[in-house]
């Protein structure tokens, strides 16, 4: 009894915390979202649950990052509202990389709000208009390194900042990381992936009492089997419409064939077989040997269905070149404090209901006298 | 009639599933697309519960019918 009360209990602060808990500070676009060299320009940044007017102005600091050593940082630094700053940006006359254009980050450092970052957030073309010198300066660090560096301050207005970025404020309160595109979406973490642990564990359960079928042939453990299999099912087919829901947001469909809904698709319906099997023969016991028999095959084919062949093939789910489900950055220990208790929560959840699954079975099994 | 009222909440579950992406994109507001998409996260939730209320409503109406066979009540075999 007292695990069903612990299922309740944590579900509870699942929903609670993992609906209420807010996202850190995030920008979510900024206009003009492209720029040309040598421009002296003025950026909005949009932010998304951020704060800007509770710091000074003059600790607030905004960059444009190429990479780690080359980056233009903001002037004139206006606070339009909580969401909205306006920076003006004096362009360097030439581009870091010798293409038409590059994508730059933008960087906003908040003493309240600490860091936020938009990657890609403005394209910078060159400016194929300008005077011809203004290009030459960009190549020509490479080609002749002397002369170089005593023209370039006199032709460009701006050059690229060599040691940009540094004493960034760390913001360490509780809340959950901002990701774009999919921004408040990431509670889904708390919702969608524990249905696969749920998953994984009933049918453990489930291929623990097949085998012990097999090896002593009680009805008990066929039912067992069964219900756990069924009540890992309703999980897996929850799983896989919750991550169509997510990824109709996320991916632009709800279906877009990648490795990863395939394989539990066809996972499933391995699974969905086993019940096919089990009511296909008159006699129940054979039926039930059979079941078993198949159902260790089933769960042998779900490891690499789930975890194995998803690994070797793109995909657009998180973790497809790391470890299966998850890339290290999916999860932060704010979410892990959600997380974990999720999943216990409702792996508990999974075996209650499975637990009614078997006892209404074993109440049919008596009263038509099979047990 | 207790068959029928399953089977009506059964249906409206299962239309409501299927049908609430286009639900929540309904007239001028596309809720799942907004700043912050949390309806996402609603409609996630919002489909757990469904599944699991329809898992246990399914397994109430067989054990309604399980009791009224053990208890022999001709009067009120619906099904």
């Amino acid at each position: 009894m007292w695990w069903k009360i612990l299922s309740v209990v944590l579900l509870l602060y699942v929903f609670t915390a993992g609906l209420l808990v807010p996202l850190k500070p995030g920008i979510t676009y900024v206009t003009p979202a492209a720029v040309k060299t040598g421009q002296t320009v003025e950026l909005q940044l949009h932010g998304y649950n951020s704060f800007y007017t509770q710091s000074p102005v003059s600790d607030i600091r905004v960059w444009l990052e190429y990479d780690s050593s080359n980056a233009i940082a903001g002037r004139n630094i206006r606070v339009l509202s909580d969401t909205t700053l306006a920076v003006t940006f004096e362009l360097p006359a030439s581009l870091p990389r010798n293409t038409p254009s590059v994508m730059l980050n933008a960087i906003i450092d908040h003493p309240a709000d600490g860091v936020s970052l938009l990657p890609d957030a403005v394209e910078m073309n060159r400016d194929t208009t300008a005077p011809a010198t203004a290009p030459a300066t960009a190549t020509a660090p490479a080609t002749a390194p002397a002369p170089a560096p005593a023209t370039a301050p006199a032709t460009a207005p701006a050059s690229w900042t060599q040691t940009p970025i540094s004493q960034l404020h760390i913001k360490s309160d509780f809340t959950f990381p901002y990701r774009n595109v999919i921004y408040e979406s990431i509670r889904n973490t708390y919702f969608h992936v524990p249905m696969w642990f749920v998953l994984m564990a009933l049918f453990i359960a489930s291929v623990i009492n097949s085998v012990r079928y097999l090896k002593n042939p009680q009805p008990e453990y066929d039912r067992r089997a069964a219900a756990y299999a069924e009540t890992g099912l309703l999980f897996g087919g929850l799983g896989l419409i919750t991550g169509m829901l997510w990824a109709h947001f996320a991916w632009g469909a709800a279906w877009s064939n990648d490795i990863k809904q395939l394989m539990t698709a066809v996972a499933l319906l391995i699974y969905l077989a086993y019940f096919i099997l089990r009511r296909s023969f008159d006699e129940p016991e054979k039926g039930a040997r059979l079941a078993a028999v198949y159902n260790v095959f089933a769960f042998s084919s779900l490891i690499p269905l789930l975890y194995i062949v998803p690994r070797m093939f793109a995909s657009l789910h998180p973790g497809a070149t790391g470890s299966p489900t998850f890339g290290s950055q999916d999860l932060d220990n704010t979410m892990r404090m959600v997380f974990y208790p999720s999943i216990i929560g409702f792996c508990l959840l999974g075996f209650w209901i499975a637990s009614l699954r078997i006892r209404y079975q074993r109440v049919v099994d008596k009263a038509m006298g099979l047990d | 009639m207790k068959f029928f009222k399953t089977r009506i909440f059964l249906t409206i579950i299962l239309f409501l599933a299927i049908s609430l992406p286009a639900l929540m994109a309904q007239g001028n507001r596309d809720y799942m697309r907004e700043t912050g998409k949390i309806n996402v996260s609603v409609g996630v939730i919002l489909l757990i519960f469904l599944g699991i209320v329809g898992y246990l409503v399914r397994l109430e109406r067989k054990l309604t019918k399980l009791e009224h066979q053990i208890n022999d009540d001709k009067n009120e075999w619906t099904n």
